[in-house]
């Protein structure tokens, strides 16, 4: 298999040069050049990443209190962190937190995206320029300082987003309204945060997804008589088909993976009713300083994650972006 | 065609002025004087501009040390995972070999474990080498993203250069390590720079392994810094908000530079023409 698929050396294209001593050295030397390339690569994984995955694991199995920290042992405990994480009704709780914000964040992301996407098409030249500048710069926008921002938007006294809602008048009055004092209202804020944050990308894919669609499909869905309604249906959606789940599949590991919005607006109060897995662990491991117990919710997250992360592999690869 | 477009455009200048509201009001919030922030009734504008809320986030701790910190990590992080990098990225892109394919899916995998995972053995593996509350102990678990990362966006950008160049460069007379010296790597700049930019950020705006691997204060990255406004008694709004456009004005100004850079083809015209 170590041949080189698209080099030149003994391409066919290329005219062949005279064969000398030196390309025959060469071309036994580029066999091997792919693993020099790789090699580097290969050991820095097995440093930061190699180790520590196997260390989870390893942690998964032991009982690893404050104790251990300073002896440096843990007896092994087999499978007892994963039944008691599971055997916890808090645990169960949280799982289910976990996938109603991460539903709530890709619907919201992909119906916005979507339309934010369609819109970018239908407009004249300088108000898409200044949509997209307004759409990069959230892009850009830190996670730390955008949740900064968040809290200071929805400050119980003088929070201008209270401010405003109070004004129109059709929710209430939300003057002196705590967002964060209710898990419920504090989860919607941070979905809020996350779906504004993740916004950009999703609109800006669809975007550049939507010029890939001949114009002729459009007209000639128009002479049958097709609306704008019925064009998105019937003619974008089947086509974005696979950008959309992509994005789907992205978008879901990416929210069950967000960590700083939940820490920095809530450290997943009040109550523990904004704990999501990400912060669960968290807190069991560095808080509870049960680091076995945090080890295995670490580890339960990546196994339902790991259903996803294959789709989207086998995805990419099926779209010929990589070629394997 | 102006009737028929007006209607969206009105509702483009509508959804940008929302979208775009978070960003500009921590401007305005910051640009205020301080007593002007805490207003029944909010303020839109910032009149009279006044630089007092930055000023008091500025001697909050000390800023340059927390400057000097975030770039300390950021700036390392980056240069070690390009030169790691490139190497990978160039056998992934233009060599086929035995594993490649196992280690392009990894790749990708790896990038889907979350942060809050590798947080738990990667605090205990640094805390076995007495690096817990070392500042150049965060390359090691910034270098868990951003390599992957780098690989990952090197390879796409060496994969966009056409194979024509450097078998040109090389019926020319070149070496292989020729053609990537003189045709490959001024192709890659581009691709080079901007994936460090992005990687950059990536390592800029960390926040957990931060949080959880530096104690003491003078070893604060900015992110941290930031936060610890809010919990310290007593929060002055202005100051935070200040704090927040600091850390996030150069990131804004970057990335639209680097925008524009990601969306011109490269060498798309280097073959045709």
């Amino acid at each position: 298999m170590t041949s080189l698929t698209q080099a030149p050396e003994t391409g066919t294209a290329a005219p062949t040069p005279p064969r000398s001593d030196e390309t025959v050295r060469t071309n036994r030397l580029a066999r091997f050049t792919p693993y020099g390339l790789v090699g580097p690569a290969l050991l820095a994984f097995a440093v930061v990443l190699g180790y520590p995955m196997v260390r989870l694991v390893w942690l998964s199995v032991q009982d690893f209190g404050p104790r251990s920290l300073f002896t440096g042992e843990a007896p092994f405990v087999g499978l007892g962190n994963f039944t008691r994480v599971l055997g916890d009704s808090d645990f169960w709780a949280v799982l289910l937190r976990t996938l109603i914000v991460s539903v709530a964040c890709v619907a919201a992301l992909m119906v916005i995206g979507f339309l934010l996407a369609s819109l970018l098409r239908q407009v004249s030249s300088w108000a898409r320029v200044m949509l997209s500048v307004c759409l990069v710069l959230v892009w850009a926008m830190p996670m730390v300082s955008a949740s900064m921002i968040w809290r200071w938007l929805f400050e119980p006294q003088y929070g201008v987003l209270n401010w405003v809602l109070t004004q129109l008048k059709v929710f209430g009055d939300f003057s002196a309204h705590d967002w964060f004092g209710s898990p419920g209202q504090a989860l919607f804020l941070i979905i809020a945060l996350i779906v504004w944050k993740g916004l950009p990308f999703v609109a800006l894919t669809l975007y550049a997804a939507m010029g890939q669609i001949p114009d002729d499909l459009y007209e000639a869905a128009g002479l049958d008589g097709a609306g704008r309604w019925s064009m998105a249906r019937h003619v974008t959606l089947p086509i974005l088909g696979p950008v959309l789940a992509v994005l789907v599949l992205l978008e879901v590991i990416w929210s069950v993976n967000s960590f700083t919005p939940f820490w920095v607006l809530t450290q997943g109060g009040p109550d523990g009713g904004t704990t999501t897995l990400g912060v669960y662990s968290y807190l069991e491991a560095f808080t509870r300083n049960d680091y076995g117990g945090g080890a295995a919710i670490a580890i339960i997250t990546v196994i339902l994650l790991a259903a996803l992360a294959v789709l989207y592999v086998r995805r990419l690869f099926a779209q010929g972006e990589v070629t394997g | 065609m102006r009737n028929k477009r007006a209607v969206p455009n009105t509702i483009a200048v509508l959804v940008s002025l929302v979208v775009i509201f978070p960003v500009y009001w921590m401007f305005a919030t910051a640009l205020k004087q301080p007593g002007k922030i805490l207003s029944a009734t909010p303020e839109f504008i910032p009149w009279p501009i006044s630089l007092d809320n930055f000023h008091t986030a500025l001697t909050h701790g000390s800023f340059l040390h927390y400057v000097r910190n975030s770039l300390l990590v950021s700036v390392s992080t980056v240069l070690i995972a390009l030169v790691v990098a490139l190497g990978a990225s160039i056998a992934l892109a233009r060599f086929r070999f035995l594993g490649r394919r196992a280690f392009l899916i990894g790749l990708v995998l790896v990038q889907m474990v979350p942060g809050s995972a590798m947080v738990i053995p990667l605090y205990l593996m640094l805390r076995s080498v007495g690096a817990i509350d070392f500042v150049p102990g965060l390359i090691i678990t910034y270098m868990t993203f951003v390599l992957p990362f780098t690989i990952w966006t090197l390879r796409g950008f060496v994969h966009g250069i056409p194979l024509e160049l450097e078998e040109a460069a090389m019926v020319d007379g070149c070496g292989r390590f020729g053609a990537f010296w003189h045709i490959q790597l001024p192709l890659l700049a581009p691709g080079i720079v901007a994936t460090s930019i992005f990687a950059f950020i990536s390592a800029w705006d960390d926040y957990l392994f931060a949080y959880v691997f530096l104690k003491s204060q003078s070893n604060y990255t900015l992110p941290v810094w930031l936060v610890s406004f809010q919990t310290s008694d007593g929060i002055d709004n202005g100051a935070t908000i200040a704090a927040s456009a600091i850390f996030s004005l150069p990131v804004l100004v970057v990335f639209l530079l680097v925008q524009r850079r990601l969306v011109g083809g490269m060498t798309s015209g280097a073959v045709k023409g």
